[in-house]
């Protein structure tokens, strides 16, 4: 490897003059606020949501009513995890009340105290009705939650009734037997729960985002590197002293080290971020209720191939987008040139999350197949390994793959880089592209 | 132990850049490259350096070929001048010297010493583009020897400096010629080649039109030149009418004639005796570059040569 110290001292170079940029200081620091505030978005809501106290007033005609609607919407309303309303997690914060006088009450309602008052009567068919008198939205987070409680404490009546001891009516809504099986006779391993699968989705999602911004930001900082070199004409003092294939892969390592060092700042940020999550809401909120909880379905395994196909990948497309940089000699062409880059990468990354949400089926055998082809299986492997749809020799086919399309790439990216750096002017055609890579000069 | 080019050929595209050049630079030299802008000054030291694969044709240093040679034995000095303009000066120096595999407290000391040489040590920690472009010149100079080449190629690098800085540049042009240096550089400013090379090659449009040693390619035209102070100084007709000589430069001062081969300058002296008149000077000189490269190649016009001071200035 009498390479490794000239890639290394390019790689050095390149990764100085970048890390050291305001730019480059400024944008992490904003991704790591930005992170930690993310990973903080549950405990700021449910601050908030402990802070936001509905006093809800009831009011009744019937007094023989079999439970204390008082009792029973206090109950409902203040449930511990509120499967009452889909999406709202957390169904505190209620103070029910009883009042005699409704008038008051609602003159109190329209002023703000109580938040909502909920008058009870029965029709003349003995049903029992309910009216809500509020400023506040008729479908909002409380009209709703008063809804459901209130078709709770109106079936309650029906039974009573009809003369149904309040213990029985327990049983009626005992849940019935139910089960979900693979269609597959074979398959005795247990369903995915939709949380486990969703999370597992969304984790694929995110990290075939994580590797495509990196190969989309970073690769055009290579291109655009190559071509300040060619531009401020240093290139020939250094080419006089490095071979071609040192250069470029050093700017490579070097852009894809500054790219690692400010990914790793971020996913440290957001770890430590999860991790002091639960200290920190029991300090604001003040319960023991924080819990700390990591995403279903991260493992170590799926971080290593995050980790293995975001550097494989972006070496791919990097050492491309330096060979693409060496063709022009002005910024203002570079977005031209690494077009085909740019697309490739965004057929993956499209497919990928399509697969990943189901609009496409992950399991299909073109998904499978495309999985395989070296642009693609960076985002396509992952998508596929975070649904827990693939076999270890599948993964390490495509390494194997990935690797030598890395090899073969780099291989033509320095003949066109040893030739294209010495070219000025107007950008080259396509057999002149061809050409270069077949002879090198 | 030389640098041999031999019948260098090279086409780009419709463009035959270079037409069998072959020329010998002998070690510790310093060798002139001489040709109008698009002569194939560049690529031929480009083709010299590696990056370009000629045609036909080899280059090769003490018998072997050039890419046997480890990347430390070449200092190139491109035409166009190449700095990091954010980097500061002496990390980039050391970051050159390092590619070369120079260690980086070495690189920094040799860096130090020379900046201090050229007076520009104040500069050491300020970006390149801060600096003049005599600054930065120097600094380009430095970048072309920190490593301790054996052979420097150099573009051009006289172009677009004062006359301080060009006698700065000089005296160390002869100091590495006096570590054993071998020096190749191209330029079109044939008086700067004249007063430093000892060897010098004339290129026009891809072919050589002749190399050897200044004093050969001077007397290679044949003729001589006579400068001549007469008392009868302002009467030239005697001098026209003797034969294979003309007047090539009429003055106030001394007039210039153009001897012609096979004619003996000593004749012109005698013609002036015979006719009585007092001789206050008579020299015979080989013609200048200049001259030669003029009647070899024909004028390095006018036009060009302003062409090309306007293209350095802005630099």
């Amino acid at each position: 490897m009498r390479d490794l110290p000239n890639i290394l001292a390019v790689a050095r170079r390149e990764f100085l003059t970048r890390a050291r940029t305001r730019t480059f200081v400024f944008g992490t620091l904003i991704l790591v606020i930005g992170v930690v505030a993310i990973a903080f978005v549950p405990v700021i809501v449910s601050y908030f949501e402990s802070q936001d106290e509905s006093k809800i007033a009831v009011w009744s005609t019937e007094a023989e009513l079999s439970s204390d609607p008082v009792a029973t919407l206090d109950a409902l309303l203040n449930a511990p995890t509120g499967a009452q309303v889909p999406g709202d997690s957390a169904g505190q914060g209620f103070t029910v009340t009883g009042v005699t006088d409704l008038d008051e009450a609602r003159t109190g309602a329209d002023k703000g105290d109580p938040t909502a008052v909920l008058a009870i009567e029965r029709a003349p068919d003995d049903e029992l009705t309910f009216t809500l008198y509020t400023n506040g939205s008729a479908v909002g987070r409380v009209a709703q939650l008063v809804r459901q409680a209130s078709t709770a404490i109106a079936i309650a009546d029906r039974l009573d009734r009809l003369g149904i001891e309040p213990a029985d009516q327990a049983s009626l809504f005992t849940p019935a037997e139910y089960t979900v099986k693979w269609p597959d006779p074979a398959r005795t391993d247990a369903p995915e729960s939709a949380a486990e699968q969703g999370s597992s989705y969304l984790l694929g999602f995110g990290m075939t985002i994580l590797i495509f911004m990196m190969i989309i930001l970073y690769g055009n900082w290579v291109a655009m590197s190559v071509v300040e070199e060619k531009s401020s004409r240093v290139m020939e003092v250094i080419l006089n002293a490095a071979r071609p294939f040192q250069l470029l892969t050093g700017k490579v390592v070097g852009v894809g080290a500054v790219a690692g060092v400010q990914y790793l700042a971020i996913l440290v940020a957001g770890a430590v971020a999860l991790l002091i999550q639960g200290p920190v809401s029991d300090m604001v909120l003040g319960n023991g209720g924080g819990s700390i909880e990591l995403p279903e379905g991260l493992t170590i395994g799926l971080l290593i191939e995050f980790v293995v196909y975001g550097v494989l990948g972006f070496m791919l497309y990097a050492v491309l987008y330096a060979a693409a940089g060496s063709l022009v000699s002005r910024q203002e062409d570079v977005s031209q040139v690494v077009m085909p880059m740019a697309l490739v990468s965004t057929a993956g990354y499209m497919i990928a999350v399509y697969a990943a949400t189901g609009m496409l089926d992950i399991r299909s055998g073109a998904i499978v197949v495309l999985s395989q082809v070296p642009f693609l299986s960076p985002f396509l492997m992952l998508s596929r390994s975070a649904a827990g749809e693939v076999a270890p020799w599948e993964i390490v086919l495509s390494i194997i793959l990935l690797l030598a399309a890395i090899a073969v790439s780099l291989w033509i990216a320095a003949r066109i880089y040893a030739a294209g750096v010495l070219l000025y002017g107007q950008r080259p055609s396509l057999r002149t592209i061809w050409r270069l890579a077949r002879t090198g000069m | 132990m030389s640098l041999e080019v031999l019948d260098l050929r090279k086409r780009f595209g419709e463009v035959q850049a270079l037409d069998g050049v072959s020329f010998d630079v002998a070690p510790g030299e310093v060798f002139g490259f001489l040709g109008a802008n698009g002569a194939g000054k560049t690529t031929t030291m480009r083709i010299a350096l590696g990056f370009l694969r000629p045609d036909t044709g080899s280059v090769a240093w003490a018998g072997r070929p050039v890419h046997e040679w480890p990347r430390l034995t070449w200092g190139y000095m491109p035409e166009e001048r190449g700095l990091y303009p954010r980097m500061p000066v002496l990390e980039q120096l050391v970051f050159f010297a390092s590619l070369y595999g120079v260690s980086r407290s070495q690189a920094r000391r040799d860096a130090l010493d020379w900046l201090a040489r050229f007076r520009i040590s104040d500069y050491a920690d300020r970006r390149a583009e801060s600096l003049s472009k005599g600054n930065q010149q120097k600094v380009q100079f430095i970048a072309t020897v920190l490593h301790g080449p054996d052979v420097l190629l150099m573009d051009e690098p006289f172009a677009g400096l004062d006359p301080v800085n060009v006698a700065l540049l000089k005296s160390a042009f002869l100091e590495m010629r006096d570590r054993g240096k071998t020096l190749v550089f191209s330029t079109h400013q044939l008086d700067q080649a004249e007063e430093l090379c000892d060897s010098v090659a004339i290129i026009d449009r891809g072919r050589l039109v002749t190399s050897g040693s200044t004093r050969d390619v001077k007397r290679s035209t044949g003729h001589q030149t006579v400068r001549l102070a007469t008392s009868g100084d302002g009467d030239l007709d005697w001098l026209r009418e003797i034969p294979s000589v003309q007047v090539t430069r009429p003055g106030r001062d001394y007039t210039e004639l153009r001897v012609e081969a096979g004619t003996d300058p000593q004749s012109v002296l005698r013609a002036a005796m015979d006719r009585g008149d007092d001789v206050y000077r008579f020299e015979v000189a080989d013609p200048s570059l200049e001259e030669v490269f003029v009647e070899r190649v024909g004028a390095l016009d006018v036009e060009e040569r302003t062409l090309a001071a306007a293209q350095e200035s802005p630099r």
